[in-house]
């Protein structure tokens, strides 16, 4: 479903991505981690071209991402995306938020765009949040109501780059509930994250990168609690010891 | 000293401030919708890439900002006739009105444009918004807020440059006080009451920019 | 006969360039004096004193509130009826003095209520006095809040020099609105005068932005 070949990108000198290669299959689950500015992000952010790449070819959907001639608005209807600080549109309400898309990019009528926004409210479980500008509501709030803006476009990948890294400890409960719900029903999910417990429960299998290489691939259990490699062991050690 | 103030003589001339003052609306009024337009014609050519628009438009601003607005308006009003172009000077004044108060939109508007944070943009990207979606949707609506005061800053700068049009014989406020200053050699009472009535203009606009200061500005929430 | 006026301007080239020198006098001169003025001023209106501080106001909100040409004006005009008689070059200075010392002072003022509280108090508590905490420690910090404005306030400030040429002060716009009676070519002329103040203004604009980039990071 989501391929990486030989994919190289450099931000100046650094080398930030360096000869990726990786296959994600379909209604695959996949938890990227690493340490910081080890390209996990960036990773990401070029399978629906947030971010350009110098080499290789990532291709989504039998659709090579990359190429110039390619239908960016089709791929990009096809991808979900979460970021870390949310990015609600602040001048919307959460409904508006949700139906923009819809109706903007997939030409749905507005009445049918409301239906499927409110559906989706309620799968996140902030239906009565409707009205409710992004300044009203937390945290945790925020980002399950971006999780269902994602959502309304019917995706069949999402993307999520540390969705709970910005939010106070309380809230990152809400989230990765709502994230649980959503890798149980057959979605392919790219998820950057730290939270290694969402890993174990969810994952099929968890990408551990430094400095722009993959270093080591496995299921939660085998890479848990069997690293093969010295650096992905170090890491492990570091993030579970609090 | 004040107690040799006349007023008389100021109620006497009343109907020449006064109509100076209506020239001085009407003036800056138009001028700034004009300016508006150059503004935002300008800034879209600026923030579009293409060489031919963006480069010819970063030039016009820059020469503006670093030359004076008399010498600009006298470059029209003495420099139009030798092309052949007769124009009544008050249009004169309005055309380098437009063009100097455009420049200084055009970069107020980009400005604003480019406050909006980059992670909006991403997302709107994203879900597959184009270029136009984004700028509708997302983006313009936000600079608004930050775009407006400013933009009465600028009206303001606006109506006081509207005096160096008295120095081309456009009947406007200042020249009314001009007039009445060679009529009658009263210079303070002339003067004095032309301040005033730019001071009432400046504080009707500025409660207006302090005003729109508060209630039109969006951020994002963390 | 655009070539024979050309080659006139040629001739009184110099002319314009002692109209540019009387320019950058009274700009200089200006300047200098207005920042003084202007950074007392604003000191005092980023204190504690309530009567100063609305006296500076109103003062402020005169000089940006009414057109510098009328202001220079009432210099030239008026104030000889109150008493003072001043000949152009002075009133010139005068009038400028008053306007860009308004602006100054509420671009320092700014910049010191920029700085936070917190700076104030840690200064108090090792036993500064107001005065020392004020030139010890805030001024410091705040003159990276102040400097890129008003770089760009003196690039305003000299082009405004270009008004007190109403008064018959000959520096760089009276020349060519001399100029242009005798040689009718108002394009060429100002053309030419713009392009003097180009050379002084646009240095002076890359250097505001330079330091805007700069005061950011």
């Amino acid at each position: 479903m989501i391929e990486f070949k030989g994919v190289n990108k450099w931000f100046g000198k650094l080398h930030v991505l360096n000869q990726i290669d990786l296959k994600i299959s379909k209604g695959e689950v996949l938890v990227i981690c690493g340490p910081s500015g080890s390209g996990k992000s960036t990773l990401i952010r070029c399978i629906n071209k947030l971010e350009p790449i110098q080499s290789g070819e990532i291709i989504v959907n039998e659709k090579s991402v990359h190429d110039p001639s390619a239908n960016l608005t089709k791929i990009r209807e096809e991808i979900g995306f979460i970021f870390q600080q949310f990015h609600l549109y602040p001048h919307m309400t959460a409904l508006q938020n949700i139906m923009l898309a819809p109706v903007n990019v997939k030409k749905i009528s507005k009445a049918k765009a409301e239906k499927i926004a409110r559906q989706k409210l309620e799968r996140v479980g902030l239906d009565e949040k409707a009205d409710a500008y992004p300044g009203q509501l937390s945290g945790g709030q925020q980002q399950r109501v971006a999780i269902a803006r994602g959502l309304a476009m019917s995706p069949e990948i999402m993307l999520f780059d540390e969705p709970t890294s910005a939010l106070d400890p309380e809230m990152i409960g809400e989230v990765l509930d709502v994230m649980v719900s959503l890798a149980s029903e057959g979605i392919t999910m790219c998820v950057v994250t730290h939270e290694m417990g969402f890993a174990k429960k969810v994952a099929d299998r968890v990408l551990f990168m430094d400095e722009g290489k993959i270093i080591e691939t496995g299921t939660p259990t085998d890479f848990f609690d069997n690293p093969k490699t010295d650096r992905a062991a170090d890491f492990i050690s570091k993030i579970l010891t609090h | 000293m004040l107690a040799n103030f006349n007023f008389r003589i100021i109620f006497e001339y009343l109907p020449l401030f006064l109509n100076g003052l209506k020239f001085t609306f009407l003036i800056s009024l138009v001028a700034l919708a004009l300016a508006l337009v150059t503004g935002i014609i300008a800034c879209a050519c600026r923030i579009s890439g293409l060489k031919f628009l963006k480069y010819p438009v970063i030039a016009y601003i820059e020469v503006i900002r670093s030359t004076p607005l008399l010498v600009q308006i006298y470059f029209l009003y003495f420099g139009l006739p030798t092309l052949g172009i007769r124009v009544p000077e008050i249009q004169t004044g309005i055309i380098a009105l437009m063009l100097n108060s455009g420049a200084y939109i055009a970069e107020i508007i980009r400005a604003g444009i480019s406050s909006v944070d980059q992670g909006q943009i991403e997302a709107g990207q994203s879900s597959g918004l184009n270029y136009f979606q984004r700028m509708r949707f997302i983006i313009l609506p936000q600079a608004l807020g930050v775009t407006v005061p400013p933009l009465l800053g600028q009206a303001i700068v606006l109506v006081k440059d509207t005096a160096l049009l008295s120095l081309i014989s456009v009947m406007e406020l200042t020249r009314s006080g001009q007039t009445m200053t060679s009529e009658r050699f009263m210079p303070s009472e002339a003067f004095l009451t032309v301040a005033f009535f730019y001071m009432c203009i400046y504080f009707c606009l500025k409660a207006l920019a302090d005003w729109s200061q508060k209630k039109l500005i969006f951020r994002e929430a963390y | 006969m655009m070539a024979f006026y050309f080659s006139r301007l040629v001739e009184i080239f110099p002319f314009f360039l002692k109209g540019l020198w009387m320019t950058t006098k009274v700009a200089f001169l200006s300047l200098i004096i207005c920042t003084l003025i202007g950074f007392i001023l604003g000191m005092i209106r980023s204190g504690n004193n309530r009567i100063l501080k609305w006296i500076i106001g109103t003062y402020v909100a005169f000089a940006r509130g009414t057109p510098f040409v009328v202001q220079i004006f009432i210099v030239f005009f008026i104030f000889p009826e109150w008493g003072l008689q001043l000949e152009a070059f002075p009133a010139a200075l005068l009038a400028m003095a008053i306007m860009g010392s308004a602006f100054i002072c509420e671009i320092v003022a700014s910049g010191i209520n920029a700085i936070p509280k917190g700076q104030w108090e840690s200064a108090s508590s090792s036993g500064l006095t107001k005065l020392q905490q004020l030139r010890l420690v805030i001024l410091p910090q705040s003159m990276k809040v102040i400097v890129p404005p008003l770089v760009g306030q003196y690039v305003l400030l000299i082009k405004d020099t270009s008004v007190v040429s109403v008064i018959g002060v000959m520096e760089l716009t009276r020349v060519g609105w001399v100029t242009v009676v005798r040689i009718p070519e108002g394009l060429m002329v100002f053309a030419l005068v713009g392009i003097l103040y180009f050379s002084i203004s646009y240095p002076l604009i890359l250097l505001s932005n330079y330091l805007e980039q700069r005061m950011a990071l």
